[in-house]
């Protein structure tokens, strides 16, 4: 019989009960034949791999990710709660040790879920990872932790999380935002003033197959997280660059998923985006989850794979070769901020950066100015001002992990002087250091 | 009048009841080479005191497919296995004639490649050359689509002609996983001719003792029983069934509602089972037989190796009981009068003896081996008897609070079901087994819980099996964008319109279930009839609704005949 070489731990926990919308491509059904698959497969009775069931997370489990207006409740539902909970029990199954690996496979996703919140963004109102991420430091005390995001869309919602952590380097490898959406993830696009280099954005080619990919996670990511030596590695598994999607326009396959995946060895995985529910997910599902446990994945194929019809073109490969030349530059000697796009200029002490979100979910549009602190003893005091169409002014301040004295003081300062001016109709204070999470609405 | 048999690891009970109680019981010591003389031999013992002609009813729980397994006596089975793409099927290989046959279906029943038939009559016959009279076959999804599955049925030819039997992996039930749908065929197809052959000698045998007009049932696993006919079929149902005649004796003797636990304490190990609102919980997947994860539903029962004659042994300060079991007691192997041996090891039953909570056989050879193994440790007597009955409980908790945890961590799949779903708590305990009043008191006072020990505690199992009721399952399963309807473990296949619904499924998966039990001359109370399961998605293509995926599971609920709850319980309060 079989016995997984790392023992595997899946929360797996498709939502039966919650859909966007009757139709909406992040429905009841998403994970339906995944779960089929994995059953058939007798995934769960092999030695080592395991289902768990997700945990709930708590108000202050986002709290202490985002800026959230008016409140928590009013943009996660419980289901978003369930899947922030599913990704904190894999973490949490990891750090006790009781699995040497976990994946998430939860849903809905997260990725495109920014600093502040409004509303769903491309599916996502709560960035999973990122609730995840601060849960890994706050209760474990890891410190420098890698994203490496395979969705096909651009994780924009993490890059906006971790645009100032110089101890999260994020990479996504997407397809070319001038195809899709967001329309974003450029290579110039690589954090902010103390964080340069830290952001890492891959834009394929659409046409993408396996042998792209690889390229991309031999020449590019893997040499980048060889040097930044993470002490946690998470893949925002997302699966829509599949060739059969319905959305995207990869040509990505289970085999090169699996592949990717064991090249990659995550310690951790969270389902992303993935909406080839019948010929993709339960074919690549299966795959990632043979590969983190270090099974023989060889067999895993999808009916409609063609190996004529889904090969790459060569002249991606041509392309994609002079891309992965010019990448890994951007982490080893990061470009200065002017020859960066960091959206913004230095004005005085601050970093001050706008911003215009629309949230294509929901029909909000968003006008933000977020402020930086720039600070040599800490990672910054964060100040967000923020505009919508459904809120007035809304005010964010963050007090950093491990902030300086003067920032923690300077912090406390500005959320009192908001309250005592009026001049908002909500604040939210995330003051890290001391583990205060306040939120006034007027 | 009805008649259980439950032929046990150690011993075989029968008992012969009605309404009014126990017209009659028999124990006899089990003949693990003759299983069929050891049920003679109990059934002569109940009608030496019951009449033949007031027995209307005989169920019968064994371990001879059991000991086959285990003893390795299982007939060559041909294995034409159509697993497709995935996890590979040469892992699974169970025997020699294993063959591996290209063909596959998907997820929702679309042929994706099909069956070889040319490398298909190759396998068959390189099996027949080797002789080889039973098949299982078994395909990947054959319970969305048994496609390629009945095809090789066809290949093989009928019963008797091509093949002795032959076993279809979706007559096993709808539930998807096909390991175990292959492992579960296997062991179906490598008892099928000895289970035969006992049935045939257990039917001579009733003739002969004017027991010919008697419905004869078999004892399956998940609480219920099954006709001897069906039996014959699909043997492997039978397996391990006696901690279910265990469990459902708990059920005649007491009247159970609210969570509680079930321990059978006996003289090699404790079954712990537990119960939901008055009702045994069943395993989630099935059972393994050997390594082998099996689609065997059976009652969630977890044993563990303590005992009555558990051996006690001293580990630095540590007392323990079990899990070795070095022989009978002390108080049951010495002779009254005689000294027991200068090195003999004291059990469960000999502490329990010493501390005053029985008085079992030889009380006087308990105490002197306590004494002697006391003295060897330097520890006193009184201690060890007390520390090592406290370290049984204190076993028995733990496993039982460990089984606890893994009840309620069981994974679900919608939201309402995370948020709103219940914990097992369990309120009372119920004890049975031979040193079952020993432990009464042990136990109460470590799990702080009501605890009850029902009369007739040492023969329930044998209760249990007389009035264990039949049961049944069936999965059913719709797609109304192919407009199929498929109840695999009937073989019942339906076209069905567009506008099937999700209470249409609950209704034609109830009738299905009714009329095959009334097919196999059982009477079913439609009350008894549950939905464990009902589901409907949507399927969606390109933003417009296709068609939906129904899926239903239903059940005849475990249960018995009639209680024989009498106001003769004895219970020791909080």
């Amino acid at each position: 019989m079989h016995e997984a070489k790392n023992s595997l731990g899946v929360i797996f926990f498709p939502a039966f009960d919650w859909s966007i919308s009757p139709t909406h491509p992040e429905r009841e059904e998403r994970l339906l034949y995944t779960q089929d698959q994995l059953k058939e497969e007798g995934l769960f009775d092999i030695e080592g791999v395991d289902e768990h069931k997700p945990g709930v997370a708590t108000k202050e489990d986002i709290e202490r990710v985002h800026f959230c207006y008016p409140e928590v409740e009013a943009v996660a539902t419980r289901s978003h709660l369930v899947a922030a909970g599913g990704t904190m029990t894999a973490a949490d199954l990891v750090m006790s040790g009781r699995h040497k690996k976990a994946f998430a496979l939860v849903r809905p996703p997260g990725h495109h879920a920014m600093k502040v919140v409004h509303g769903s963004r491309g599916f996502c109102n709560i960035n999973i990872e990122a609730v995840m991420i601060e849960h890994l430091r706050e209760n474990y005390g890891k410190k420098r932790i890698a994203v490496v995001d395979t969705d096909c869309h651009h994780g924009d919602g993490t890059q906006d999380i971790y645009w100032h952590d110089p101890d999260v380097l994020f990479i996504s490898l997407h397809q070319d935002g001038r195809t899709l959406y967001p329309g974003t993830g450029f290579p110039q696009e690589c954090g902010g003033p103390h964080a340069l280099g830290r952001t890492i954005n891959i834009p394929l080619p659409p046409g993408t197959g396996d042998e792209g990919y690889m390229m991309a996670m031999e020449r590019v990511v893997m040499p980048i997280l060889k040097d930044f030596k993470p002490e946690v590695v998470i893949n925002s598994a997302g699966q829509d660059n599949h060739f059969t999607d319905p959305i995207t326009n990869m040509n990505l396959t289970a085999q090169g998923y699996a592949h990717l995946t064991e090249l990659l060895q995550a310690d951790i995985a969270v389902l992303e985006g993935g909406y080839s529910i019948q010929g993709a997910l339960p074919y690549v599902n299966l795959g990632i989850c043979l590969s983190m446990a270090g099974l023989d994945y060889s067999g895993v194929r999808e009916p409609g794979f063609d190996a004529v019809k889904h090969a790459q073109r060569p002249q991606i490969a041509e392309y994609l070769a002079k891309l992965c030349d010019a990448l890994p530059e951007l982490y080893f000697n990061p470009p200065s901020l002017e020859q960066s796009i960091s959206g913004g200029k230095i004005e005085g002490e601050w970093f001050v950066r706008h911003k215009d979100i629309y949230y294509d979910t929901d029909g909000i549009s968003e006008a933000q100015t977020e402020e930086l602190l720039l600070c040599d003893s800490c990672r910054g005091l964060l100040k967000v001002v923020s505009r919508t169409t459904k809120n007035p002014a809304c005010l964010g301040v963050e007090i950093p992990l491990h902030a300086c004295p003067r920032c923690r003081e300077k912090g406390l300062a500005l959320y009192e002087e908001a309250q005592a001016k009026e001049g908002y109709r909500y604040c939210q204070l995330i003051n890290r250091a001391d583990r205060q999470y306040l939120r006034h609405g007027f | 009048m009805y008649l259980g048999i439950d032929v046990g690891g150690t011993h075989t009970d029968a008992v012969a009841l009605d309404e009014s109680g126990i017209a009659a019981q028999a124990k006899v010591r089990t003949n693990h080479q003759d299983l069929l003389a050891s049920v003679n031999q109990a059934l002569e013992g109940i009608l030496a005191a019951v009449p033949a002609q007031s027995i209307s009813q005989l169920n019968l729980s064994t371990t001879l497919s059991t000991n086959a397994i285990v003893q390795g006596t299982l007939e060559d089975v041909g294995m034409l296995v159509v697993p497709g793409p995935g996890i590979s099927a040469d892992d699974f290989m169970l025997c020699r004639d294993y063959h591996v046959l290209k063909g596959s279906i998907d997820h929702r029943g679309s042929e994706i490649e099909r069956l070889d038939t040319a490398q298909a009559q190759g396998a068959i016959d390189a099996c027949r050359k080797k002789g080889v009279r039973v098949f299982g076959c078994v395909g990947k999804f054959s319970t969305r689509n048994p496609l390629h599955e009945n095809t090789l049925r066809q290949m093989l030819g009928p019963d008797g002609a091509g093949a002795d039997s032959v076993t279809l992996g979706h007559e096993l039930g709808g539930r998807l996983n096909f390991p175990r749908r292959l492992a579960t065929a296997y062991f179906n197809c490598a008892v099928w001719r000895v289970f035969g052959a006992f049935a045939d000698a257990v039917e001579k045998s009733l003739e002969r003792l004017g027991l010919g007009h008697v419905r004869v049932n078999t004892l399956k696993a998940d609480g219920g029983t099954f006709p001897l006919a069906q039996a014959r079929k699909m043997p492997v149902q039978s397996i391990f069934s006696g901690p279910a005649a265990s469990v459902m004796g708990i059920i005649a003797l007491c009247d159970i509602n609210h969570d509680s636990i079930i321990l059978d304490i006996g003289g090699t190990t404790t079954d712990i089972a537990v119960f939901v609102d008055g009702q045994p919980l069943v395993e989630h997947d099935g059972i393994d037989i050997g390594s082998h994860p099996t689609l065997v539903r059976a009652l969630k029962v977890h044993s563990i190796g303590i005992g009555g004659d558990s051996a006690i042994s001293v580990l630095g300060e540590a007392v323990r009981v079990g899990p070795n079991r070095l022989g009978p007691s002390q108080a049951d192997c010495v002779e009254l009068g005689c000294a027991c041996a200068a090195d003999a090891r004291p059990t469960l039953i000999d502490a329990l003896n010493c501390v005053g909570a029985a008085s079992h056989g030889n009380v006087e050879a308990s105490r002197q081996a306590i004494g002697q193994f006391a003295r060897c440790h330097s520890i006193s007597p009184e201690v060890l008897a007390a520390s090592a009955v406290e370290a049984a409980s204190e076993a028995i908790f733990k496993a039982t609070r460990e089984l606890l945890d893994e009840i309620n961590d069981k994974p679900v799949y919608t939201i309402h079901e995370l948020l709103e779903g219940r914990r097992v708590v369990p309120k009372r305990v119920y004890l049975m087994g031979g040193p079952a009043q020993a432990m009464r008191e042990a136990v109460r006072q470590r799990f702080e819980l009501f605890t009850v020990v029902p009369e007739h505690f040492d023969v329930a199992n044998a209760i249990g099996a007389a009035l264990t009721r039949n049961t049944a399952s069936l999965e059913l399963f719709a797609d109304t964008e192919k407009g199929v309807m498929f109840i695999p473990a009937l073989r019942h296949r339906e076209n069905v319109p567009r506008n099937y619904s999700l209470k249409e499924a609950e209704r034609d998966a109830l009738n299905h279930l009714l009329a095959h039990l009334s097919e196999m001359g059982v009477f079913a109370d439609r009350d008894n009839a549950q939905v464990n399961n009902a589901s409907s998605f949507n399927m969606v293509s390109d933003g417009v609704t296709t068609g939906r995926n129904i899926r239903v599971k239903c059940q005849i609920k475990p249960g018995v005949a009639f209680a024989l709850t009498g106001p003769s319980q004895t219970t020791a309060g909080r």
